[in-house]
């Protein structure tokens, strides 16, 4: 009998100590997800996200990224369904301020380390009348890629001015070499990475955009002109059935060695070395138009935002505090060559090639993509715009004149401030 | 002698398309044995020294297995349940003469006239009412839902084709509709119900909307789930990508020639009933 | 009396749709009818709040950012039907007929002819691009080893005349055995005396094959071209797996179902702001088309086994 009831008691504090301990253990450690199209990086963000459980042993952030092509979509109805993912990776500009503006993201404003670390330039992709919703998380760079081998082969040196750069398709043309492997299969590579890649060499950086987008110049201006003009000089110097080469088909092109040159961005660096390690490439700045300054298109490119729906909103804060800190942004850079993190403290990068590459805008002017900031939010938006002027200029059905009036006409259907340039 | 040269023509169309099919998978398998940039080097030849790589990694590093008994397993259930209960109401619509009949029947077919992911966010707010978030057994009365339609049009078409006499011997004999239902309507429409399975195989397997959207956790994804964390935002791992999808293909053939099967059942019932 | 008695019998008709009904009223036919309101409402997001009446489909029709798309859809997805009933559909009744005789190793034929069937889309696509290539396409190589030298470096999907020709060919080459599995299953409830009666007649294989065979499977061949049509507007993954969501090039490719996907679901790139109020219009108008087509198949078949 008293053995029985010893027993019992020793069951009983057993499982209240239980129960206590786990009730503890569940009031310290808080788990977070956090959304991203980043597929690519699962183990590198993990990484990261290591680094900041062994500071902040009480939260556990789990990395869940969905496929690029459906994240907005996937984001969109969770965030509406009311079971987004506590922290998400947000578009810099109008994706994110659309967000913002439905009220899915947090407000940041004050958020330690945010104002300190993060240039005006910055922190304006992720903010909306002047609140910020998302921590500036990475940027990428846009360039020019070359085949070393080939160039030597064929005695070029990487040229400086856009008229040396056709001089050195031609080269390599003549030769036998395909000059620059992109295409327009997938449209939206000869537009964000052709055409607004060389588009700030022939108008210029940032203080040349906000002419256009004060109303000060229209968009159909000489140096417009010139942009799609440089366009359709390159136009011969792409592959073979050119209409055909996708995005992929262009790196594999490249990579093969068929091509010399590929128009691309910094995050193609970590492909590039993981598919070919032995393969000698580099890179140089899209050259500008003799006479002209050099301006390398530096994309702000993904943010990190807290959900206003969260329950673990303190948790989330200190994570995105985290972020701004200089140790995020070295293992940042450090694990994911090739997108760059845009806190201000100079950040030294271990990888070669990404280091190659981020030193291309370094001492020179530096601009988002052109239609990024100002002219995406009515219809038709700028992108699609330019886009379709691009390719038509690539394929020869309008010439860079018509190309840039047919920008004008379309933005001043309801962007105001070019709408005095209405004929 | 004219029925020889008929058989030559035959077999003349069909190995012509049979080298139309298997020239695509013959691309996929020998890529699937092919590092990333080897695939564009030559796409279609057997590579000199076959990667294991990519089926080592499949099989043995990612949960290949697992994804692909969690899709077995939401197939198998789906394909029963809608076969059973698309089955009954196709034998009702069939023979239920009237208007009630009539608005039922175009009811039915109507879900397969509105694109599905238009309704998305009702279906995840009934969903999430459930409790059936993230979970696959949430997936489970959507996918029922969604093959329902198909199932209806094929069985009602296919049971109201058969022959009226078996069933009013039947029902003269006192057979109730239930067993009329089981005795003579199924075994008749065997063929038909093995397209219907088959074709609900095929759009459940290679569905990923809806376990995207249901924010599948990680022990209950299904393998197309699976397949899309090799898609990268400006690079997709092709290599991995054909080796799971080759492997994938595997099961859904076994399931076929099983389902298949039913042709030849179908066929014997048919001699009997001519 | 009786009369109602009779009507609510214990196993009256009505009680064998119940299981079905509940499960595909729940989960498929309120969410989408649901949904379909939306196509008067405006407003950011996927669930648009403000009602502005039939504005939507004035947009949809006069504004010609959304008109021309729609018309260029409209043309596209006909030109996809087309294909599909001319070519799959044709060549899956051409294979049924043989598979359904008596020839040696029919099971194998079969199973190759589904084959493709059973294969993702992405990986379809994926193939199908590698094979039309311009660089290290198949297809280029033999034409040029055939002396067609002008289709060197032809851009088969970058050619607004030949993309959609060539998702169309695709889309047939994918799904050409399930036509064939329906008419498979068609052929197999001929009841064996009428073609053998035929053919002691003297009728040789193709008469038999067009006078006594084919009136018989009318009534699945309607079935199969109702599913095609079905698919055909609803049809999406191959489109975005071989061009893109935008229909390239120049929106040569662009259906009813990207062309909804890319103004309801997901916004268009870079932007991604998804427009559900015209989107859900234009889910409505793809409701109407498919919803005429069907009726008129139903008042054909009617009117067909009435005449009979």
């Amino acid at each position: 009998m008293r053995k029985q009831r010893r027993f019992s008691l020793l069951v009983l504090v057993v499982l209240v100590g239980v129960l206590l301990a786990s009730a503890l253990v569940s009031a310290e450690t808080v788990t977070l997800t956090l959304g991203s199209w980043r597929v690519d990086d699962v183990e590198q963000v993990n990484r990261l996200l290591d680094a900041f459980h062994k500071s902040h042993p009480d939260i556990r952030i789990r990395f869940n990224p969905t496929n690029p092509p459906d994240y907005n979509a996937v984001l969109r109805t969770q965030l509406t369904g009311g079971t987004g993912p506590d922290l998400m990776y947000v578009r810099s500009f109008k994706v994110g301020q659309d967000l913002f503006a439905e009220g899915y993201l947090e407000p940041l404003t004050g958020l330690e380390g945010l104002e300190e670390n993060f240039s005006v330039g910055s922190r304006a992709a992720w903010s909306l009348n002047d609140v910020p919703f998302a921590v500036p998380f990475m940027a990428v760079s846009h360039g020019i890629y070359y085949n070393v081998d080939l160039f030597k082969k064929h005695n070029l040196e990487i040229p400086q001015t856009w008229e040396e750069l056709l001089q050195v398709a031609e080269t390599l043309k003549a030769a036998g070499v395909i000059p620059f492997s992109n295409g327009s299969k997938d449209e939206w590579d000869m537009n964000e990475i052709v055409f607004m890649n060389l588009l700030p060499n022939f108008i210029g950086g940032r203080e040349a955009r906000l002419e256009y987008e004060t109303g000060e110049v229209p968009f159909n201006d000489a140096k417009m002109v010139s942009a799609f003009k440089a366009l359709q000089d390159i136009a011969p110097y792409l592959p073979p059935g050119q209409e055909g080469v996708s995005y992929y088909d262009a790196q594999q092109l490249f990579l093969l060695g068929r091509a010399a040159m590929f128009f691309g961005g910094s995050w193609d660096v970590a492909f590039f070395v993981s598919s070919e390690p032995d393969f000698e490439w580099s890179v140089f700045a899209t050259p500008a138009p003799e006479g002209r300054p050099t301006v390398v298109t530096f994309h702000p490119d993904a943010g990190l935002g807290l959900n206003s729906a969260s329950p673990h909103k303190e948790a989330g804060l200190k994570f995105l505090t985290w972020l701004t800190t200089v140790e995020a942004a070295q293992i940042l850079a450090d694990e994911i060559p090739g997108f760059y993190p845009l806190n201000q403290t100079s950040i030294t990068l271990q990888d070669k090639h990404a280091n190659d590459f981020y030193a291309l805008h370094e001492g020179k002017d530096v601009d988002a993509r052109f239609v990024w900031p100002e002219l995406q939010s009515g219809d038709p938006d700028g992108y699609l715009l330019t886009q379709t002027a691009a390719l038509a200029v690539v394929k020869g059905s309008m010439t860079p004149e018509e190309a840039a009036d047919y920008l004008q006409e379309g933005l001043e259907t309801w962007f105001t401030p070019t709408q005095k340039f209405k004929k | 002698m004219r029925h020889r040269r008929t058989n030559l023509i035959h077999y003349l169309i069909l190995l012509a398309w049979s080298l139309i099919v298997l020239f695509p998978v013959w691309t996929m398998l020998v890529n699937s044995l092919k590092k990333q940039l080897d695939i564009f080097r030559d796409p279609f030849v057997f590579p000199p020294s076959p990667n294991l790589a990519g089926y080592r990694y499949v099989l043995q590093d990612s949960d290949f297995l697992l994804y692909c008994w969690n899709t077995l397993f939401v197939v198998g259930l789906t394909i029963f349940v809608t076969l059973f209960i698309g089955s009954l109401a196709s034998y009702a619509l069939a023979f239920w003469k009237g208007k009630a009949s009539k608005f039922l029947y175009l009811l039915f077919l109507s879900g397969i006239m509105i694109p599905i992911r238009l309704g998305t966010i009702n279906i995840f707010q009934i969903v999430r009412s459930l409790g059936l978030m993230g979970s696959l057994y949430g997936l489970i009365p959507v996918y029922i839902a969604w093959g329902l339609p198909m199932a209806v049009f094929v069985l009602t078409t296919f049971i109201q084709e058969l022959p009226r006499e078996l069933i009013e011997v039947a029902e003269i004999d006192g057979a109730s509709r239930m067993r009329i239902y089981s005795n003579i309507i199924v075994p008749l429409i065997r063929p038909a119900l093995g397209t219907v399975a088959i074709i609900n195989l095929i759009n459940i397997w290679n569905d990923i909307w809806f376990p995207l959207i249901f924010n599948l956790k990680e022990s209950h994804r299904t393998l197309m789930l699976g397949v899309t964390y090799f898609f990268g935002t400006y690079q997709t791992d092709w290599t991995k990508v054909l080796v799971v999808l080759t492997l994938a293909t595997l099961p859904i053939i076994l399931l076929y020639i099983l389902m298949s099967k039913q042709f030849i059942k179908g066929l014997t019932a048919g001699a009997i009933k001519g | 009396m009786a009369q109602a008695k009779r009507r609510f019998r214990k196993d009256h008709w009505f009680f064998f749709t119940i299981p079905a009904l509940v499960i595909y009223v729940w989960f498929m036919a309120f969410p989408l009818f649901n949904s379909m309101r939306m196509s008067f409402y405006q407003g950011t997001g996927l669930i648009p709040t403000q009602f502005v009446g039939l504005q939507n489909y004035v947009e949809l029709f006069t504004n010609p950012l959304f008109r021309d798309r729609l018309l260029g859809a409209l043309k596209n997805t006909c030109i996809l039907f087309a294909i599909c009933m001319g070519i799959q559909n044709t060549l899956g009744l051409l294979f049924a007929n043989i598979l359904a005789g008596r020839l040696k190793g029919r099971s194998v034929f079969r199973t190759i002819i589904f084959l493709p069937a059973t294969m993702s889309v992405l990986v379809t696509g994926f193939l199908w691009k590698l094979i039309l290539n311009p660089h290290w396409g198949a297809v280029n190589q033999i034409l040029v080893r055939f002396g067609l030298k002008q289709f060197e470096g032809y851009p088969w999907l970058g050619k607004p005349e030949t993309a959609m020709i060539m998702v169309g060919l695709v889309t047939a080459w994918q799904w050409v055995g399930i036509p064939t599995m329906i008419f498979l299953a068609g052929f197999q409830g001929i009841s064996e005396d009428v073609l053998e009666a035929a053919s002691i007649d003297g009728a040789s294989a193709l008469q038999i094959f067009w006078k006594v065979k084919l009136p018989l499977l009318t009534p699945v061949i309607g079935l199969v071209a109702v599913m095609t049509f079905v698919g055909n507007f609803n049809a999406f993954d191959i489109v975005f797996a071989m061009t893109n969501a935008r229909g390239a090039p120049e929106y040569s490719t662009d259906i009813m179902g990207t062309l909804f996907y890319r103004i309801g679901i997901a916004g268009q790139h870079p932007v991604a702001q998804p427009n559900m109020g015209v989107g859900a219009s234009i889910a409505t108008v793809i409701f109407f088309i498919l919803f005429l087509g069907v009726s008129m198949w139903m008042y054909l078949r009617e009117r067909g086994s009435r005449v009979q």
